[in-house]
C-alpha cells in the first residue's frame, strides 16, 4: 500500500515539459502520444536528464549538451519530473 | 569497386569526414541536413586498395520522415534501385552527443552489415568533460571504434586501417526486446529465410520496428514480405504490446546502459558558452535586433566594400577595351570584340566582388552555427502564413541560388510544406538578380551613399521575402497534404569558429564557375546579341548607314525589339529593355550585357576617361524616347528593379522544381504565375507611380 501512494505521489509530481518552467533541471518519466518514437530518435527518452533554458512558442531544452528546439505540442507529449 | 557508406546523425561531420578521406570539396556546415543527396567519391586506403564511398544525407534514425531520410534508409536496407547494397558501413557519431547518436548506431548495426564506429569531435566531447572508454564501447557495441576528428585529419588514417581488407565481421543486435516481440522477430526471419529474402534479420527487425515500412507500399519492398510482417505485428498489437515501442524501448534502454559505463559525462547542468550566446541571439526582442543589424551589415558590406575590388575589375574592363581598340583596325571584328564580348561579359563580371561578398557571409552563418538560430527566430513569423521555421534553411540557401535552396527542401518532413518551400523558393533574391540590382541601384540611387544603398538592396530582397510568405499562406488551401502542421523539431548546434579556410575554397569555387558560366553561357549570348544588332548592315548610301542609332533599329535586334515593345511599354520600358529582359531568360546577368551591347554604339558621345561601368550608366540616363522623353526615368528603374524581383528567368530552376515535384504541372505553372505576376507588379508600380508623380 505504501508502494501504491509513493507511486501516486511520483506520477503528481510529474508535469509536461511544457508546464515546467525555464531553468530546470528535469527527468523524462514518460513520453505520450504520437511523436514518442520520433522523439526517442532525436534524444528524448525515458530516464534521460535534460535542462529547460527557455520557454515559449518554441522551447529550447539541453539534452546531453546538445540544445534542441522543440514546440509546445511536442513538448506536451514529454512527461517530466524535477531532478 | 566495393562500397563503402558514410552514415550518422545530422550535423556529426559525415561530410567533413568524407571530404578528409577522398579529398573532395563537398559542401559542409554546421547546421543539421546539409546534405541530401548520395554522393560518391574515390577513397584509397593505405595499401593501395581502392573502394567508392558514398556520403549519404543524416538521420535521426532508419524510419524516416524526410525524403533525404529515405534515400539513407534505402541504400542501406539495398532497396535502391540501381545501388548495391553497401559492404562496410562507417557510422560517424558525435562523441559529444553520445547518448543522442547511438539510437541511430544500433539501427545501423541491426543491419547485420560490417560496421566501424567514428568517434568524431573527440576533442569537443573533452572539452565538455566526457570522459568515453573507447575499448569498453567497442566491447559493448561489438565493432571496431576509431576515436577522430575530422575537420583537423586526425584520426582519419586510422579509419583508412579499419575499413581495409579484411573487413570487419558482420555486426550483430546487442539488445533484446521483450520475450513475445523476440518470438515474433525469430518467427518473421524464419518465414523471410523460407522465402528467399536476402538479409532476412535486416529486414524482419525493420519490418517490426516501423510500422510504416511494412504498411505502406514503397519502391523495392516487396509485398508478400511485407503482409507476413503485418499479420505477425497484429498478433502482438492484439495482445497489446506495440512492437515498434517495444524495440524502440529496448534500444534506448541499451543505449543508457552503455552511457553508463562506457561514457561519463560531467558537470551536466552547467550553461555551456553556447548557451550563453544563445540568450541573446534567441532573445524574443533583442534576437531581432541583432538579426536585422546583421543583415543590414552584410548589406552595407556588399556595396560599401565591394567597392574597391569592383573598381580594380571595372578598371581592368576599361583599360583591355581600350587596348583592343587602339590594337584592332575599325571593322566588324573590333566592333565584335569591343562591344559585344567586353562590354557583354564585362558588365557581369564587375559584380563578382558583390557575389563573393553575399556567399562569405551565408557561409558565415553556415558554419559558425547561426543559420539553425536564424531559422528558430523565424518560426515564430512563418507559422503564421503556415510554414515551419525549418523551411527558411532552404530559403535562406536560395539567396545564393534557387537550385540547391529547392533540393534542401528534402529534410522537410511534411511533403505538403515541402512543396509550399519550392513553389515560393525562387522569389528569394538569388546572386544572378545582384549585378541586375547593383547596376540599376546605381543609376537610381546616383550620388547616395552606400547606406541608403544598402537599405534598397535589403528593401528588394525583403519585399521578394514577404511576398512569397503571403504566397505561401494564399497557396496553401489549394495544395493537397495533411492539415497538421509537423512539429517544429530542430538541434540547435554547439557555435563553432568559422573555417576560414573552407570557406576560401567554397568561395573560389565559385567564383570559378562564374566566370566558367560568364565565358561559356554569357559570352556565346553576347556574340548572338552583338550579331543580331550588327546585322542586316544598312546599305552603303541609305540615312541609316550615317546614323548608328538608326541602323541598330532597323537591325535584326531591333526588329524583334519593336516586336516585343507593345508588351514591355505599358511597364515604361523602351524596345531595348524589352530585348534585354527577353535575354534575360537564359541567363538574368545578360540583362546588363545586352544592355552593354545595345548602348555600346552611343558611345561616342561620352568621355574616354570614365569607368565602364560609369560609362554604361551614363548611356542608359542619357537614353530617350523618339520625342525626348528619358527612357530611365527612376520610376522605370524602380518597375524594373521589382520585375526582377519576381520573374523567374532561370530555367535549370523549372527543370529542377519538375525533378523534385515530381510534375510538369508545378513546375510551368511556377513559371507562368511567376512571369505573369512580375510584368503585373512592373506594370502597376510604373502606372501608379505615373499617377502620383
Amino acid at each position: 500500500m505504501i508502494a501504491d501512494i509513493a507511486r501516486d505521489l511520483k506520477i503528481d509530481t510529474a508535469t509536461t515539459l511544457s508546464q515546467a518552467s525555464a531553468g530546470c533541471q528535469l527527468r523524462i518519466r514518460q513520453l505520450e502520444g504520437k511523436a514518442c518514437k520520433r522523439l526517442r530518435e532525436i534524444g528524448f527518452c525515458e530516464e534521460m536528464e535534460i535542462s529547460k533554458l527557455s520557454d515559449g512558442r518554441n522551447m529550447i531544452c539541453s539534452v546531453c549538451g546538445t540544445r534542441m528546439a522543440l514546440s509546445r505540442k511536442l513538448g506536451d507529449q514529454v512527461l517530466v519530473e524535477m531532478v | 569497386m566495393e562500397t563503402i557508406a558514410l552514415v550518422g546523425n545530422p550535423n556529426s561531420g559525415k561530410t567533413t569526414l568524407f571530404n578528409a578521406l577522398t579529398g573532395a570539396n563537398q559542401k559542409t556546415g554546421n547546421y543539421a541536413g546539409v546534405t541530401v543527396s548520395r554522393v560518391s567519391g574515390v577513397l584509397r586506403t593505405p595499401h593501395g586498395n581502392q573502394y567508392e564511398l558514398l556520403d549519404l544525407p543524416g538521420c535521426y534514425s532508419l524510419s524516416p520522415n524526410s525524403p533525404d531520410e529515405r534515400i539513407t534508409r534505402d541504400v542501406l536496407l539495398g532497396n535502391q534501385e540501381g545501388a548495391e547494397c553497401p559492404e562496410v558501413v562507417v557510422c560517424v557519431v558525435d562523441a559529444s552527443n553520445l547518448e543522442r547518436h547511438l539510437y541511430f548506431v544500433f539501427q545501423v548495426i541491426d543491419l547485420g552489415l560490417p560496421v566501424v564506429l567514428a568517434l568524431n569531435k573527440v576533442d569537443l566531447a573533452e572539452k565538455q568533460g566526457i570522459r568515453i572508454n573507447i575499448e569498453l564501447l567497442s566491447e559493448e557495441l561489438g565493432v571496431p571504434v576509431v576515436p577522430c576528428q575530422a575537420n583537423k585529419g586526425k584520426g582519419v588514417i586510422d579509419i583508412k586501417h579499419a575499413i581495409r581488407h579484411p573487413f570487419p565481421h558482420q555486426s550483430s543486435r546487442t539488445w533484446s526486446a521483450d520475450k513475445a516481440v523476440e518470438k515474433a522477430i525469430i518467427k518473421l526471419i524464419e518465414q523471410l529465410k523460407s522465402d528467399g529474402v536476402s538479409a532476412p534479420e535486416a529486414q524482419a527487425i525493420h519490418l517490426l520496428a516501423d510500422s510504416a515500412y511494412r504498411t505502406e507500399s514503397q519502391p523495392g519492398v516487396d509485398g508478400g514480405m511485407q503482409k507476413q510482417a503485418i499479420d505477425i505485428a497484429d498478433t502482438l498489437i492484439r495482445s497489446g504490446l506495440a512492437p515498434e515501442e517495444s524495440i524502440s524501448k529496448a534500444r534506448t534502454r541499451k543505449v543508457q546502459e552503455i552511457c553508463q559505463v562506457a561514457a561519463r559525462r560531467q558537470d551536466a547542468g552547467t550553461l555551456t558558452l553556447s548557451d550563453r550566446i544563445d540568450q541573446f541571439l534567441l532573445h524574443p526582442f533583442f534576437g531581432w535586433v541583432i538579426f536585422v543589424v546583421l543583415m543590414l551589415m552584410v548589406f552595407w558590406t556588399i556595396f560599401r566594400v565591394a567597392e574597391y575590388p569592383m573598381g580594380w575589375v571595372d578598371s581592368g574592363v576599361g583599360a583591355l577595351s581600350d587596348w583592343v581598340s587602339g590594337m584592332m583596325s575599325e571593322g566588324d571584328v573590333r566592333s565584335l570584340v569591343v562591344d559585344g564580348i567586353i562590354a557583354g561579359v564585362g558588365s557581369v563580371v564587375i559584380f563578382l566582388p558583390q557575389i563573393l561578398m553575399l556567399l562569405f557571409f551565408i557561409g558565415l552563418m553556415e558554419t559558425t552555427g547561426y543559420m539553425s538560430r536564424a531559422a528558430f527566430l523565424m518560426d515564430n513569423i512563418m507559422s503564421k502564413v503556415g510554414l515551419s521555421g525549418k523551411a527558411f534553411l532552404p530559403l535562406l540557401s536560395s539567396y545564393a541560388c534557387a537550385i540547391p535552396g529547392i533540393m534542401a527542401t528534402r529534410t522537410m518532413d511534411s511533403a505538403k510544406q515541402r512543396l509550399l518551400t519550392i513553389m515560393i523558393a525562387p522569389w528569394m533574391s538569388c546572386t544572378a538578380r545582384l549585378p541586375v540590382y547593383a547596376l540599376l541601384i546605381g543609376m537610381l540611387l546616383a550620388g547616395q551613399g552606400a547606406l541608403v544603398q544598402a537599405l534598397v538592396l535589403a528593401g528588394l530582397y525583403l519585399l521578394g521575402t514577404v511576398t512569397a510568405f503571403i504566397a505561401a499562406w494564399l497557396l496553401a488551401p489549394r495544395v493537397k497534404g495533411s492539415e497538421e502542421v509537423a512539429h517544429f523539431m530542430m538541434e540547435l548546434p554547439a557555435y563553432a569558429v568559422p573555417d576560414l579556410k573552407y570557406i576560401v575554397r567554397h568561395l573560389l569555387e565559385r567564383a570559378w564557375s562564374f566566370l566558367y558560366k560568364a565565358g561559356t553561357v554569357i559570352l556565346g549570348i553576347c556574340i548572338l546579341l552583338w550579331a543580331l544588332q550588327t546585322y542586316p548592315k544598312p546599305k552603303e548610301g541609305t540615312p541609316a548607314a550615317e546614323d548608328a542609332s538608326l541602323a541598330l533599329e532597323q537591325s535584326y535586334m531591333g526588329q524583334i525589339g519593336h516586336a516585343i515593345e507593345p508588351v514591355v511599354k505599358p511597364l515604361g520600358y523602351d524596345w531595348r529593355t524589352g530585348t534585354a529582359l527577353v535575354a534575360a531568360f537564359a541567363a538574368r546577368e545578360v540583362f546588363n550585357s545586352s544592355l552593354a551591347i545595345s548602348y555600346s554604339v552611343d558611345e561616342e558621345e561620352f568621355e574616354e576617361d570614365d569607368d565602364f561601368l560609369a560609362q554604361l550608366r551614363a548611356q542608359m540616363a542619357a537614353a530617350t524616347w523618339p520625342d525626348g522623353r528619358p527612357v530611365y526615368t527612376p520610376l522605370t528603374t524602380l518597375s524594373l528593379l521589382v520585375f526582377f524581383v519576381y520573374a523567374l528567368q532561370c530555367l535549370p530552376t523549372t527543370a529542377v522544381v519538375r525533378r523534385e515535384t515530381g510534375s510538369w504541372k508545378w513546375a510551368l505553372g511556377q513559371l507562368g504565375a511567376m512571369s505573369v505576376f512580375a510584368w503585373l507588379a512592373a506594370f502597376l508600380v510604373f502606372q501608379i507611380g505615373s499617377l502620383l508623380l
